[in-house]
Order: C-alpha cells, then structure tokens, then sequence
C-alpha cells in the first residue's frame, strides 16, 4: 500500500513540483510528513495540464492548482528531498 | 437577528441581501401542493416497480462535482438522468418547470436549464434521504474547482430546494452565517465537506424541511442537513442557478 497525504497548494515551484500544505495523512502510512512538503509530481489527473511537459507553463500550473486541495499517493523522495508522487483532485467541497 | 424572509412575490425581498448572506435564505411557501408532492414522491420511491428507470444510489441526477475533471462523462451522464427526469415528471406539470417560473416570477428573471457548445446540463437532482442519513458541512458554489466548465462563470450563483416530501423527524438544513474563502481548502475533508471547527461559534439558521416549501439560498453559505429520523425519508428536488445577464438566469446541477 503506498503512503498517501491531502493538502492545499501553496506555490508552483516548476512546470513539475509544487509546495503543499499536509493536512491529512493516511492513517495506516508507513513514514510520517511535514506540515509543509515539496511534491515532484509524475502523474495529474486534471486534464487541463498537459501530460506533455514541454507543452505546460508555470502560469498553466498555477491556474489548475494554486489553492486546491489535492491528493498525493507518494512512491518515494527524489534528489531534490521531494516527494515523488501521483497527485489526484480529492472528494468535493460540496456537490 | 440573522433569519429568513418568507416571499411570495417579486416584490418585497432584497435580491443583493440573499447573494450578500445578509439574509440566510428566502423561503418561498406552497410551490406545489401537498397532495401533488405526495403523489410525486410516491412515484419517485416506486420507480422500480413502475419504470425500468435505476435508481442512482439515493440521487436521481447528475452532478457536477461529481465529475470535476471528467466533463464529457459529465455531459452523457446528464443526458440519460434528464432522460429518467423527464419519465418521472409528466411534461405538462413538471416540478422543475414550476421550480423555475417560480424563481422567474420573485426574481424577475427568465430561467432556462444551461447549455454548452449544445450539450444540456443537468435538469435537476433529486436526492432521497432516509433514517440516519444526514450531510456533512460543505458549501456548493461552482466557481473554484469547476473552471471546467463554461457555468463556473456565472456571477451570483444560488441555490434552490424544494421539499417534496418531509421526514417524521429531523433533515433540517442548517445555514451557518458564514461564507466560503479558498484560504478554508486548508480546513477540507479529503472525502466531501469540511472541518466543522470552521463554523465554531457562528450564527445559525436552522430550516425545516417542509413539503411543497422552496427554498433558496447562497450555497456560498456553509450549509449541512441534519440526520433524517424515522422510516419516511426526506426527499428533495433541487438545482443551482447563476446571472446569465441582467435578466436572465441558468440552471444546472
């Protein structure tokens, strides 16, 4: 079972990584998280960016995840001391 | 005193004190009779036996956050349950229809269902709630997350309930006097809803579920219904609409 983790996006550090403000955490996770982590994403589920990364921007980024709340199933930390993850829209606000 | 207006005409509510949260919500009385939303409501809870309609879960409808990033599903989705609407309600007295004159005629606005690039939204939900049911904190407005699609622009954005059948006890809808900001995504259940600690020691406006009674209100508004208690369920009609232009309104769900 891989460790998975909920916030908000907080900053857009590149067309790939973000800053994210942990509020949940999996119960059953096998490691523990900061309140705030980098996330190097490998997998998004919003359409809108593209799956391409040479055809995303910074600015495209920000407008599909500033704010949000998102899901992050995490496979593990890279160089940069990131986690490397699949992040996915989580639930609604409402209906 | 933060409370409701009760209307029944165009002409004595203030439009920009509901968009505003001044007010929690206008309550429009005896939209449809007790006896029709009675024959109604045995008709939705016997769709099995009488239609080869399925019954979605507890809901009867599409919505849109339930599709957030899946817009086309969203869209042949809508088109079957508008298809399953259009069964259960006869066309010459159907309730969604009475719900939008209604709103035209207090707002002073045309209604009519959104569209987009010839796709229809979804007409309505109806949502079916039995014991022990009951839904948690959350708000609806459309505007953040759902830059998908074209009704997320839409300004002023409110909320209509009507009640088509009332529990024996509990199901009222709870209206907290406090509005929605993205700064709150921090305070989000990763499910549905959130935190309940976001309206600690705000002020309250406790509706109850009245049948035939519409009500309307900013879904801005951090809102929850309370847990259904008995064997007759709460069932409710509703939709969202937003300012088209000046004088006309959309809905959708």
């Amino acid at each position: 079972m891989v460790d998975i983790i909920w916030g908000t996006v907080t900053k857009i550090i590149s067309i790939n990584s973000f800053e994210m403000k942990v509020s949940h955490q999996k119960d059953t996770n096998g490691d523990s998280y900061q309140d705030i982590e980098e996330i190097h994403f490998t997998e998004i589920d919003i359409p809108s960016i593209p799956v391409d990364e040479s055809s995303r921007d910074v600015s495209q980024i920000e407008q599909n995840l500033k704010d949000k709340f998102v899901k992050c199933e995490i496979s593990g930390r890279n160089s940069e001391n990131r986690l490397v993850c699949a992040v996915s829209h989580s639930g609604a606000g409402g209906y | 005193m933060w409370t409701t207006q009760i209307v029944r005409g165009p002409s004595n509510f203030d439009y920009n004190d509901l968009i505003s949260g001044k007010i929690p919500a206008l309550i429009i009385p005896d939209v449809l009779s007790k006896s029709i939303c009675a024959s109604l409501s045995n008709k939705i809870l016997n769709l099995n036996s009488i239609t080869s309609i399925p019954r979605i879960s507890k809901k009867i409808g599409t919505s849109i956050s339930s599709h957030i990033y899946k817009k086309s599903k969203y869209f042949s989705n809508a088109k079957i349950s508008n298809q399953s609407l259009k069964n259960i309600f006869s066309e010459n007295d159907s309730p969604i229809d009475v719900m939008q004159q209604t709103i035209s005629k207090v707002f002073e606005k045309q209604m009519f269902t959104a569209n987009e690039n010839g796709m229809t939204y979804s007409y309505a939900m109806i949502r079916i709630h039995e014991h022990g049911d009951s839904i948690h904190l959350h708000r609806d407005n459309s505007n953040f997350e759902m830059s998908e699609y074209g009704i997320s622009d839409l300004n002023n954005q409110l909320s209509a309930i009507l009640y088509l059948q009332s529990p024996f006890h509990g199901g009222k809808l709870t209206i907290y006097d406090k509005m929605w900001n993205k700064n709150d995504e921090q305070m989000r259940c990763p499910e549905f809803g959130y935190s309940s600690d976001l309206i600690k020691n705000t002020s309250q406006k406790k509706i109850p579920p009245i049948t035939g009674n519409m009500v309307v209100f900013n879904p801005k508004l951090y809102h929850k219904v309370e847990s259904v208690i008995g064997i007759k369920s709460r069932i409710t009609l509703g939709f969202f609409f937003g300012e088209m232009s000046k004088n006309y309104f959309c809905s959708w769900t």
